[in-house]
């Protein structure tokens, strides 16, 4: 069950009405993982954009589609919408947990009460994006994505604390683009030496 | 097990290199850094902060620490950490440069009259301290001259002057660079002069080789094909095997060897960088550390061995000397940073990676960060890798690989706009490039 509030429902109406798609669904899927839990796609279709296994609930004068791969992870999560000062949208109060799998789940914990906060006086973050048999694969984010030392962090730190506490997982692979990175790539964070040839 | 000591701060571009290397070789790595890392805490055997600037100070933090996590091998990753690296070697026993060779190479003044004691071939040399009159300096040397910091990597600080008019200039220069607070931290006392030195006329080549009991292994020599006569000296194509003739090539190794000698250099690695003429080879400058920004992906021993893990493998006592080069060309293009600037934009990447030979177009700067040349800036825009057939054809690729890149770049104080965008893209891109922007960004502007 995908429960709709009033405050989203009157948003969401508001929306349709607002771009002229009275009568589209509204569809919701998980895309990813990120620190703060799952990560979520909402967009408008047509009815008619539905695939054979999603899932159609009432969101109260209109459809709501639920992706059939995230139909698992929304049973039970509340579609709200938040309007205040500071923040405005919104917002999806999803009681699952993000990972089911053991292992995962476990290194999940390890990111959340270990790695990011220390990573977070850097201003950076670390996410788990998949655990496959002995490999956990990791994205690095913030201050971390295209630091020099990303890879130190990672051998030295993110990769003892998940071994640590997962022993199964054998490797961590890091992801992350770091030359799309908008931290100085390189570049020392106080004085230092020319890294030239 | 015994650890592996590396020591880098956190301005080097070998941290994935040399961790790479560590785990290939199976050995635990402790990392000492010039600053804390941001989950030490967790891995306390594993990461190190040190001083570097002290690095009395930070032996002792070493020597300290090796009581509780033994100590197998010291390795610098780079130039900042090679007499804190002989130090620290010689206070645990381990086998290693002794300290005054170290501390030779880290000061070319020094290493210019050890060579000339020597016999080896060099240039006439004056030093002058930074609160010489200029002028006056500018009577006392003879042109063209190479002005130069005792201690500064990469070309950084390097300018050539044919005339005292261009002396006071790149004088004036020098000095401010010495003055910046972090630079003359990190200098000490070398920071307060600037060695001059006659202009050796001539191409250019670089050794990288590693030295096992004060025996030379040669690993490669490289061409530098692009002229370097100055008036400053970035650094851009690297390409091996030498396509000099073999009889020149053991004079290079030769001169090299010499100098290791005259220096009193023994162990590990090995960066050189000498100049051919009709008198023969000239040593430039020789450092105990391996070739610097990403340059080493270019060197491939063995069964793919990186020259990391060459190097890692002889600091642990495991044999090198049957490890060669590989057989097929290879060469980097260091990409020159065109001017000054606030780089916005890179294009053509993709397609540059398409040239034949090339493998990858690696950017070290992003889009938003300020590009400050030679001489005062200290970092690549990136890097262009090739390989493959013969010299010629990983020089072309390289070539060909850059004239596809185009180089969005904006005076600091321009505020970015999408207007502005279109027309800097105009100014300054390649043919081929201001062809693809005005299809890429025409279409995206109204």
């Amino acid at each position: 069950m995908f429960t709709v509030s009033e405050a989203a429902k009157n948003k969401i109406l508001a929306l349709l009405e607002a771009q002229g798609k009275k009568g589209s669904a509204l569809r919701v899927a998980i895309t990813g993982r990120g620190p703060g839990g799952f990560q979520y796609d909402l967009r408008f279709v047509e009815g008619g954009e539905k695939g054979p296994e999603d899932v159609v609930e009432d969101g109260g004068g209109f459809q709501v589609i639920i992706d059939s791969a995230s139909a698992s992870n929304l049973n039970g999560a509340t579609l709200d919408f938040v309007e205040g000062i500071h923040q405005s949208g919104f917002s999806v109060d999803n009681p699952n947990s993000i990972w089911t799998e053991p292992k995962a789940k476990a290194i999940q914990e390890v990111i959340d009460t270990q790695i990011n906060p220390g990573v977070a006086s850097h201003g950076g973050f670390v996410t788990l994006l998949d655990v496959k048999e002995d490999t956990a694969y990791i994205a690095l984010g913030g201050g971390c994505q295209g630091c020099g030392m990303a890879n130190v962090t990672l051998k030295q730190g993110i990769e003892v604390l998940i071994k640590q506490a997962v022993p199964e997982i054998t490797q961590v692979v890091d992801t992350t683009d770091h030359a799309g990175g908008t931290n100085p790539y390189y570049q020392p964070s106080k004085g230092g030496q020319s890294p030239l040839a | 097990m015994d650890r592996l000591l590396l020591l880098m701060t956190t301005a080097t571009y070998r941290a994935s290199a040399f961790l790479e290397a560590a785990r290939r070789l199976e050995v635990p790595v402790v990392v000492g850094t010039d600053e804390r890392q941001v989950l030490s805490a967790a891995n306390p055997g594993g990461n190190l902060t040190l001083d570097f600037l002290n690095p009395e100070r930070a032996t002792r933090a070493i020597v300290e620490f090796a009581a509780q996590y033994p100590i197998r091998a010291v390795v610098a990753a780079d130039d900042d950490g090679v007499i804190l690296s002989a130090m620290a070697s010689q206070a645990l026993g381990l086998s290693s440069n002794s300290v005054d060779a170290a501390r030779a190479a880290r000061n070319k003044a020094r290493m210019r009259e050890v060579l000339a004691e020597a016999g080896l071939p060099s240039p006439p040399v004056h030093r002058f301290s930074l609160e010489e009159v200029p002028e006056d300096a500018a009577r006392r040397v003879p042109y063209p001259c190479v002005l130069k910091p005792l201690f500064l990597a990469g070309s950084r600080g390097v300018i050539r002057a044919d005339d005292p008019a261009q002396f006071v200039v790149a004088f004036d220069r020098i000095a401010a660079i010495l003055r910046r607070p972090d630079v003359a931290a990190q200098g000490g006392p070398l920071a307060q002069q600037i060695l001059v030195e006659g202009f050796i006329p001539g191409v250019e080549v670089a050794l990288e080789g590693l030295l096992v009991d004060g025996r030379l292994k040669l690993l490669a020599i490289f061409d530098k094909p692009d002229p370097l006569d100055g008036p400053f000296f970035e650094e851009s194509i690297y390409v091996t095997p030498s396509r000099l003739p073999a009889a020149t090539q053991e004079r290079i190794a030769a001169c090299t060897h010499e100098a290791v000698k005259a220096v009193s250099l023994h162990e590990g690695p090995v960066h050189a960088e000498l100049r051919l003429n009709e008198q023969g080879p000239w040593i430039v400058e020789i450092a105990p550390r391996s070739i610097g920004g990403l340059c080493s992906r270019t060197l491939r021993f063995g069964e793919g061995i990186s020259l990391e893990e060459l190097i890692l493998r002889h600091a642990l006592g495991r044999g090198v000397e049957s490890f060669e080069r590989e057989k097929q060309a290879a060469g980097v293009m260091m990409i020159p940073i065109p001017r000054a600037g606030i780089l916005r934009e890179v294009q053509g990447k993709e397609q540059a990676e398409k040239v034949p030979g090339i493998e990858e177009v690696r950017l070290t700067i992003p889009p938003g960060r300020e590009l400050i040349p030679l001489p005062e800036g200290t970092r690549y825009l990136g890097f262009i890798f090739a390989r493959g057939g013969a010299p010629e054809h990983v020089e072309t690729s390289l070539r060909e690989a850059h004239r596809l890149l185009t180089f969005i770049i904006t005076p600091p104080e321009e505020i970015w706009t999408e207007g502005s965008r279109v027309a800097e893209v105009e100014r300054h891109a390649s043919p081929a490039g201001r062809a693809r922007a005005r299809h890429s960004v025409g279409a995206r502007t109204t």
